[in-house]
């Protein structure tokens, strides 16, 4: 077929998939009542509903917090972790990269149930620290304790983006600075940091950002102290009048897009500023690292005290938790081991269902989800025409709307159209709600490999003859062969990992292990919980292994 | 050629027997066969539910053995978002799960009142008390008392308050010592815990003091007896308040440290409502588990391995009416199904009683 | 094979000019070489007339079929012009043997398998590379990808072949026999070529006929010898061959002659300029053509020899006086000091 049909085509298909559930999420937001309700009338009823609450305010306002604590902290320590690790000479570099890593790819669920568990009030850690001081320091139930956890479970987004800007830089400047006499710390205040200001801006806009999305963190820690944002507000309104109130929920997800929308473009814009300051790549020269002489074993510490608090104590807590029958104060750890609840697992056909999904969606799910995305990337390829910009923007829509405004939204579509409701319980909904979400993530993955096939490759099929479509089809996807099966492997990975999106079309057919999680979490079945964690975090763990192992590089 | 007529009779013999026992139980009427017939051919049935997976297990299984050839496929959501499901799935012409099943009983009344229910007169009337169906459509399967439970090692002898006006005092003498450790019901964000406070505001006259005492000891509010109970096993919360008395048993059986109250000034009795929904895909199935929850079997099942409590009184054991009926009297307060329940849902009242609880929240 | 014609093509990149109007034409047969610095829009004409790039103004055709018409509105794709392009870098296919990537071209005009590999193997074989068909490009040396992009673009016998600086990514001693190479190929093939270079000598060498290009306008066109010895402007005269440059004023200049002064010495040269006497003249001679004297005569000038350099065939001598560098060429080298160096008049070109 003519390009131009199957460009048309795409961007027609992309852009229903991307507005439909965004107006409908609008149009419920401006009526009386949920949308199938026959007394629902055109009306800001709904808005001057939630704008009078004080609790949506108390939520907004905690959510800026929280947004804002976390990029405070998660800026100057990935900023200074990207320094660290591709700059100096800190040792164990190698081994500790991929481990910094990890936080990004493990749900975050787990790890609130892991530091609920590790250091919850009665938590194993804390009763250890009762034994030892007397008392407990710390207290997981806080505002502070969230926002530090949240702040902590960030760095590791800082880092890719500081890092990747950090390497490529020339190294000319720096040892400029040494050789006039500045030490590893100047240099890295005075020369380094100024050049890959624009990344850091942009990862700290992104970390804010991310703070509107959270959800699984303040779900299970804010819960017990009634600290709510926005999201988890968005979870309560639900039974505020008694009855759906569909209607409130839109204007809070309206409002939730009101933020996210502007700082996504603003991302965009700092994206391209920081990508103008990368100097020409591939000077192939091997750089000296900066020695840090006695600091060195001191930063070690530094980066091994914040994998184990980010990393070990949440999952180690987890996974004791599931090995353990019971747990609390006065209680002997040793005496209580089992392998139960494991077995428990497979009592209930939910679950054992919501695990075959959870694979499933991941790889099946996954490789059809980077079919979608490279589709929709060959067609903008190569393309100079205005249309790609609104590619672009389209892209950007989901990106804006949390997972699990999304799921929402997915659901009012396949109820508001009975043409889709056969698929509503089946996997294809959640496998679409997933694709929509992480569309821009997964285009950017395909794009950046798409761009590795030089021009003149395709150049040469066409004046050997071959049509546009050809090309793309006997050059370029050969071509990026390798580059979609590590999108595959990384999308497979956030697929496994998902848990917000899944949550309001979570049925019988639809279960996932994170929407599981949310659910059994909710009815107390912490056994459950535990054991059904830890096998989310082996499924991670063994994807993780497998794309280290084949040298995918897991800076998306 | 004898092997083979043995086995043609074997198979035969098998199959009768096969059938007899999906044959209709004892005492239900000839033609109940023929619901059976037509639930096989619908081959599942759906039920949407607030009971924990983990609790109806031993019933899905059972009624599985019973009539082998209809799978179960359960859900279990907490009571608003299966409220809500329910009525955005029939609104929509979706076509709804054929059990639903929920501790929520005013929604589920409201449901009823609706029309969403389709009106079905089980054999097993006669077997239930008289406050557990109405209109024919909505039937109360268990007879559940309203627990407190208090952590045994942590709490001191003393304290255990024994009926509402004890704890009250308890809250008030001791805040300091309590606070935080106590948990409840969150009726802001769980129609039960909506329910529990407007019935104990129509049994206790210091209902909204309690309240407030529950709020100025800083009270932890939950929308699951799963987790309150996880957190007064593990010594995080001391005292929950308002726990069905089906979990509070089961849990007490895996953990002798969990103490469980039924408090002697009243103890508010509620009951899971089932109805058959108007849009379900398997109506005959719907039946089918409706009558088997009702049944004797059922509830022996209910009464003894599910965790809950049966409300049949020729059902024998301790998680009974009879069982109840002996450790607290006359003062058992059963919630009757009927269309008193629907005060609770007027929007207005909705709202007047959060925003007077908002500040009982603050102690005020 | 018909004729392609290229008539007063424009083409704008972004907001800058690179064409402003160019015409050239390339009867059957013949090899055009595009020549001029960088910038001058040799590539960006070639890819033009491929396809690959789209003026805004003239015309394109190769006999009656149009390529390209702004003033009608044609504008044929580049698949469909049946043309072969050789790229600078060869852009073969990483992913392809070498069968594969020449068979292509035929593969998409739908020949028959046996017929493909019947041609295939014949193109393969007239480039001397008949025993690498199942290798991968990756495998090959430079000269070979080289042969192997030049296959690519002849095997479905295209009017005109165009190769885009096919030699520049050789090493000098590579490139030299490469073009001899080529100049063959395309001769006994009886082809019509366009070829694009920056480099004179291989434009001379290998094309018919040269055109020179200069900020997206044809400054000269012609034979090489043409081009070489008669240069039009200033600009061609420099960009061709090796040269010195004399900056004087014109004292004279009438029947084809002018006379240049400089240093209160008077050059008589051929005349390339229209100018009167007074104005600024430059004068161009090739360094071969400069020779050196003991003593004054007409048309010397008194220098002194600053360095002489050794460059294997010959000697390279650099005279200075004053501002002015003249280089000679020399089979041996001269004593430093005074020397006088002479001009012989029907060599200087004077502008």
């Amino acid at each position: 077929m003519p390009i131009v049909v199957y460009r048309l085509l795409v961007l027609g298909v992309t852009t229903l998939v991307v507005v439909a559930p965004l107006s409908l999420v609008v149009y419920q937001s401006f009526l009386t009542a949920p949308f199938f309700d026959p007394s629902a009338r055109v009306g800001l009823l709904a808005y001057s509903f939630v704008l009078a609450d004080s609790d949506f305010w108390q939520a907004f306002w905690t959510t800026v917090a929280i947004a804002a604590g976390m990029a405070a902290i998660a800026v100057p320590l990935g900023a200074l972790l990207a320094f660290l690790m591709v700059r100096t000479d800190v040792p164990g570099r190698k081994y500790l990269e991929p481990l910094i890593l990890i936080p990004i790819f493990v749900s975050a669920v787990v790890i609130a149930f892991g530091y609920v568990v590790a250091i919850g009030p009665v938590g194993i850690f804390s009763t250890l620290a009762k034994d030892i001081f007397g008392f407990v320091p710390w207290n997981l139930y806080s505002l502070l304790a969230l926002i530090v956890i949240a702040g902590l479970t960030h760095v590791p987004h800082v880092y890719l983006y500081s890092a990747a800007a950090l390497r490529g830089l020339s190294t000319d400047l720096e040892e400029a600075a040494r050789v006039s006499g500045a030490n590893p710390f100047r240099v890295a205040v005075s020369v380094s940091l100024p050049m890959i200001l624009p990344a850091i801006l942009f990862a700290g806009v992104l970390v804010f950002f991310l703070g509107f999305e959270l959800f699984g963190l303040p779900l299970v820690l804010g819960d017990p102290q009634d600290l709510l944002v926005l999201s988890t507000y968005l979870f309560k309104l639900t039974n505020k009048l008694g009855v759906p109130s569909y209607q409130l929920m839109a204007v809070v997800v309206v409002a939730i897009i009101a933020i996210t929308a502007p700082l996504v473009f603003m991302q965009r814009m700092l994206l391209r500023q920081a990508q103008r300051y990368v100097s020409v790549r591939g000077k192939g020269l091997k750089t000296q690292p900066l020695p840090l002489h006695r600091w060195r074993w001191v930063a070690f510490a530094g980066i091994v005290l914040w994998l184990f608090v980010t990393v070990v104590v949440p999952i180690s807590g987890i996974t004791l938790r599931s090995f353990v029958v019971t747990w609390g104060e006065g209680v002997r750890l040793l005496d209580v081991l089992t392998l139960d609840h494991y077995r428990e697992l497979t009592d209930y056909p939910n679950v054992v269902r919501g695990i075959f999904n959870t694979l499933g969606i991941g790889v099946i799910g996954g490789a059809v989800a980077v079919a979608c995305y490279t589709a929709i990337a060959l067609a903008v390829h190569r393309w100079n025409s205005g249309w790609t910009r609104l590619v672009d923007y389209l892209v950007m829509v989901p990106r804006a709307m949390p997972g699990l405004v999304a799921g929402l939204a997915l659901l009012w579509v396949f109820l508001f159209v009975p043409l889709l409701s056969p698929i509503k319980s089946t996997m294809v909904s959640i496998w679409l709600a997933y694709s929509i979400v992480w569309l821009a993530y997964g285009m950017r993955l395909v794009s950046g490999t798409l761009l590795q096939v030089a021009p003149e490759l395709e150049e040469a099929a066409r004046t050997a003859g071959a049509s546009d479509l050809r090309v793309k089809r006997d050059v370029t996807v050969p071509l990026i062969k390798y580059g979609m099966l590590a999108s595959w492997l990384l999308v497979f990975l956030i697929f496994v990992r998902e848990y917000s999106t899944g949550i309001y079309l979570l049925g019988p057919g639809t279960e996932v292990i994170g929407s599981l999680l949310v659910s059994l979490w909710g009815t107390g079945a912490v056994d459950l919980v535990s054991a059904l964690s830890v096998v989310n975090v082996v499924m991670i763990g063994v994807g993780l292994a497998v794309a280290v192992r084949l040298g995918v590089r897991l800076h998306g | 050629m004898r092997h083979a007529i043995s086995a043609i009779f074997t198979a035969t013999v098998l199959a009768l027997n096969g059938t007899a026992l999906a044959q209709a139980p004892q005492g239900y009427p000839a033609d109940y066969a023929k619901i059976v017939d037509a639930a096989k051919k619908e081959g599942k049935v759906v039920i949407s539910s607030t009971t924990d997976a983990v609790a109806a297990n031993p019933l899905l299984k059972d009624f599985e053995t019973l009539y082998p050839g209809i799978k179960v496929e359960y859900s279990d959501l907490n009571s608003t978002e299966l409220y809500n499901r329910f009525i955005a799935e029939a609104a929509a012409n979706n076509g709804t799960a054929d059990v639903i099943w929920s501790s929520a009983m005013d929604l589920q009344v409201k449901l009823v009142a609706d029309g969403h229910a389709a009106a079905y007169a089980s054999p097993e009337i006669k077997s239930l008390p008289k406050w557990a169906v109405w209109k024919d459509s909505a039937y109360g399967t268990t007879y559940e008392p309203i627990t407190f439970v208090y952590n045994k090692r942590l709490v001191p002898e003393a304290d255990v308050p024994k009926d509402h006006t004890d704890l009250l005092k308890l809250l008030n003498a001791k805040t300091d010592f309590y606070k935080g450790k106590i948990t409840a019901y969150d009726p802001e964000r769980s129609g039960v815990g909506y329910l529990f406070c407007n019935a104990d505001i129509k049994d206790f006259p210091q209902a909204w003091d309690l309240f407030r005492a529950m709020g100025k000891a800083q009270a932890k509010l939950y929308t699951s007896a799963g987790a309150m109970m996880e957190r007064v096993t593990s010594g995080e919360h001391l005292i929950a308040y308002g726990v069905f008395g089906s979990y509070a048993l089961g849990r007490s059986k895996k953990d002798p440290n969990l103490g469980i109250i039924l408090p002697k000034d009243y103890t508010m009795v509620t009951s899971r409502v089932a109805f058959i929904s108007k849009h379900a895909k398997s109506p005959n199935a719907g039946k089918l588990f409706l009558d088997y929850i009702l049944s004797k079997r059922g509830q022996e099942i209910i009464a003894n391995k599910a965790d809950l409590y049966s409300l049949r009184s020729d059902v024998d054991g301790e998680a009974t009416i009879k069982g109840v009926t002996q450790l607290v009297g006359d003062k058992a307060r059963p919630v009757p199904i009927d269309q008193t329940l629907l005060e609770n849902l007027d929007q207005a009242k909705r709202l007047a009683f959060l925003s007077k609880w908002q500040q009982a929240k603050k102690g005020q | 094979m018909a004729e392609l014609i290229v008539k007063d093509v424009a083409l704008r990149l972004g907001d800058k000019e690179i064409l402003k109007g160019v015409s050239i034409s390339v009867p059957a047969g013949e090899v055009v070489a595009l020549l001029g610095p960088s910038g001058s829009g040799k590539t960006t004409l070639l890819r033009a007339i491929a396809g690959l790039e789209t003026p805004h103004q003239g015309s394109i055709a190769i006999g009656n079929t149009p390529f390209f018409d702004a003033a009608r509105g044609i504008e044929l794709p580049a698949e469909k012009r049946g043309l072969g392009l050789v790229f600078q870098s060869y852009a073969l296919w990483p992913h392809r043997t070498v069968f594969d990537n020449v068979a292509y071209g035929l593969k998409l005009r739908g020949v028959a398998a046996e017929e493909i590999k019947t041609r295939v193997e014949k193109t393969l074989s007239q480039i001397g590379l008949g025993q690498l068909a199942a290798r991968y490009p990756h495998q090959l040396s430079g000269g070979q990808q080289q042969r192997v992009a030049i296959a690519r673009a002849l095997v479905y016998e295209p009017p005109v072949i165009l190769l885009d600086e096919p030699l520049s990514n050789l090493d000098a001693k590579l490139r030299e026999e490469a073009r001899a190479w080529l100049r063959t190929l395309i001769v006994t093939l009886g082809l019509s070529a366009i070829h694009v270079t920056h480099d004179q000598v291989e434009a001379m060498a290998i094309a018919d006929r040269v055109v020179l290009l200069d900020a997206g306008l044809v400054a000269q066109e012609g034979a090489p010898t043409a081009l070489y010895n008669e240069p039009a402007t200033l600009f061609a005269a420099e960009f061709m061959g090796a040269n010195n440059r004399l900056t004087g004023t014109l004292a004279g200049n009438s029947n084809g002659r002018a006379t240049i002064e400089l240093f209160g010495e008077r050059l008589s040269g051929m005349s390339r300029t229209k100018a009167a006497a007074g104005a600024k003249a430059t004068g161009i001679i090739r360094i071969e053509r400069v020779r050196c004297a003991s003593s004054a005569g007409p048309n010397r000038l008194k220098m002194q020899l600053k360095a002489p350099m050794y460059l294997g065939e010959r000697w390279e001598l650099v005279f200075a006086h004053e501002n002015l560098t003249v280089r000679a060429y020399a089979p041996a080298p001269l004593n430093p000091g005074e020397h006088y160096v002479e001009f012989p008049p029907d060599a200087l070109w004077v502008f």
